[in-house]
């Protein structure tokens, strides 16, 4: 086994261009944004990203010109930021494809890639357009012949969490919600990993039960304090809204952007 | 219209339509529902299982938070009850009540967060989607829609796009609160600094409100109080602005 720790560069260029990505945390909450800015800062293409509530991560990729597809089921600022104005923007112009789910329907088709099938049934989504829209398809009960909607299984190539703790041959610890990044681990070809900190081995050995992701999962780990600013990561930083503003006058000029890339992580 | 004034009747409104013992979830972008919830349970729910997306369990968190999956809606939980297993206890037919909102509504309380326009796939204006709500509006008990902005634009008679349709039992907006009864909507109170004229004014379907339509009982001194206590930095305006 190689070397897991390796810079965020390193950890970027893993991700090929086309594939498909699913991004842990939720909005701005523990969501891997370092990452999503040295995906861009790299010039993706292509990308399909794969997340049940986006903001920050899936507006930065569309704004970038990153980014082919989005499935999720919300992609937005919370009340007072509004909209996200990039996503909006590249799928209104017919750039970006809106995948557009429900939250339980990316999680239906994680937990058919997760469970090694090809289809998750699930309850509800009936009387939703999305069923047309999305071409969501309905199986027979073999039992009793009632109808249920089929969601197809969606396989990331990789989850991209930021994670509160990990070692450095990947072994993960999450604090607060978990969302969806467990599903994730389980459901991607490969995890990369970015940690508020990385703690030895010996501390998950202690009290194995805690360990959220298991290291034989993790192809990448990134020491990455702050990986999930702008955004909040429990219990160390809260949402640092006037950069949320910044990023969000600055996002949606070519220009400008390059500059907000270029400066904000050094 | 004051826009204080319209955020505590409505969060009022929302508290007192929940029951005590039942469980409850609201989303993102939910500061209103937040605040109902947290506010019954402090009235006359204290027995109200409060869920929410930051994982929270009956939570006491010090501050309420602007964005309504803060991680400080989960402090004092002595669980993490994760988004997933809401949605599968919705799944299962256990989740009491949901609070959704859309940015169009129709008369049989189905709503659009997806898109504004004819294309769907070039819309005019790319909403955020629907988050939970396809799922959770035909599986949780009942729903509970609550829209700041109540205009014949919100309140239509075609939507653009069905996100979500389900079991929908009333709307609380900024002028009165409806009732869906066996598919159909009604006004079932207009709230007391509201004229008739205004509700039907400002919907864009027909809606019979007339002199005899009950007047929604403004909040109590022991309400806003209680409201006011729990929310001092008036996060509920953010809805409104």
């Amino acid at each position: 086994m190689g070397q897991k720790l390796m810079s965020l560069k390193e950890a970027a260029a893993l991700v090929q261009d086309g594939s498909l990505v699913a991004l842990g945390g939720t909005l701005m909450h523990r969501s891997p944004l370092a990452f999503a800015r040295e995906l861009a800062r790299q010039g993706k293409r292509d990308l399909q990203l794969v997340k049940a509530g986006g903001a920050y991560d899936i507006d930065l990729l569309c704004a970038a010109g990153c980014v082919a597809a989005v499935h999720a089921g919300f992609v937005g600022f919370e009340a007072e930021f509004g909209l996200a104005p990039n996503y909006r923007r590249m799928v209104e112009e017919g750039r970006v494809k809106a995948c557009e789910n429900a939250c339980y329907t990316v999680i239906a088709g994680l937990r058919a890639a997760a469970y090694g099938l090809p289809f998750q049934p699930i309850a509800g989504i009936f009387g939703s357009d999305l069923l047309e829209a999305r071409e969501f398809k309905t199986v027979k009960d073999p039992y009793t012949g009632a109808e249920v909607v089929a969601i197809p299984k969606l396989k990331p190539d990789w989850a991209m969490l930021h994670v509160q703790e990990a070692d450095r041959s990947g072994n993960a610890r999450i604090f607060g919600a978990p969302f969806e990044d467990v599903l994730m681990s389980r459901a991607a070809k490969g995890v990369i990993l970015t940690a508020e900190r990385i703690v030895e081995t010996e501390t998950f050995q202690a009290q194995p039960e805690l360990t959220a992701i298991p290291d034989f999962l993790v192809v990448a780990v990134v020491e990455a304090k702050g990986g999930a600013w702008p955004g909040s990561c429990y219990p160390y930083y809260k949402i640092d809204s006037r950069a949320v503003r910044e990023y969000l006058d600055q996002s949606s000029d070519p220009r400008k952007l390059r500059e907000y890339l270029s400066k904000v992580d050094r | 219209m004051d826009s204080q004034i319209q955020a505590d009747q409505m969060t009022v409104s929302m508290a007192r339509l929940l029951k005590d013992g039942e469980r409850v979830f609201h989303g993102v972008s939910s500061p209103l529902p937040m605040i109902a919830i947290l506010l019954a349970k402090k009235l006359h729910a204290p027995n109200l299982v409060y869920l929410n997306i930051a994982g929270g369990v009956n939570p006491s968190p010090e501050r309420v938070p602007s964005s309504t999956l803060d991680p400080v809606l989960a402090q004092g939980s002595p669980s993490i009850f994760s988004l997933i297993e809401i949605f599968d206890l919705s799944a299962r037919g256990e989740l009491d009540t949901v609070f959704l909102g859309g940015v169009q509504v129709d008369r049989y309380g189905r709503i659009n967060l997806s898109a504004i326009g004819k294309d769907y796939w070039r819309p005019k204006v790319r909403l955020p989607g629907g988050a939970g709500s396809a799922a959770l509006m035909p599986t949780a008990k009942r729903t509970i829609l609550w829209r700041t902005k109540h205009t014949p634009k919100t309140f239509i008679e075609k939507l653009d796009f069905v996100t979500a349709a389900g079991r929908v039992d009333r709307i609380v907006t900024p002028l009165c609160v409806f009732a869906l009864r066996e598919g159909e909507i009604l006004v079932e109170s207009i709230h007391p600094y509201i004229k008739p004229e205004e509700v039907i004014e400002n919907t864009g379907f027909p809606v019979q409100v007339d002199a005899n339509t009950p007047i929604t009982p403004p909040p109590t001194p022991e309400e806003l109080k209680a409201l006011h206590a729990l929310d001092p930095s008036n996060i509920r305006l953010i809805e409104f602005k």
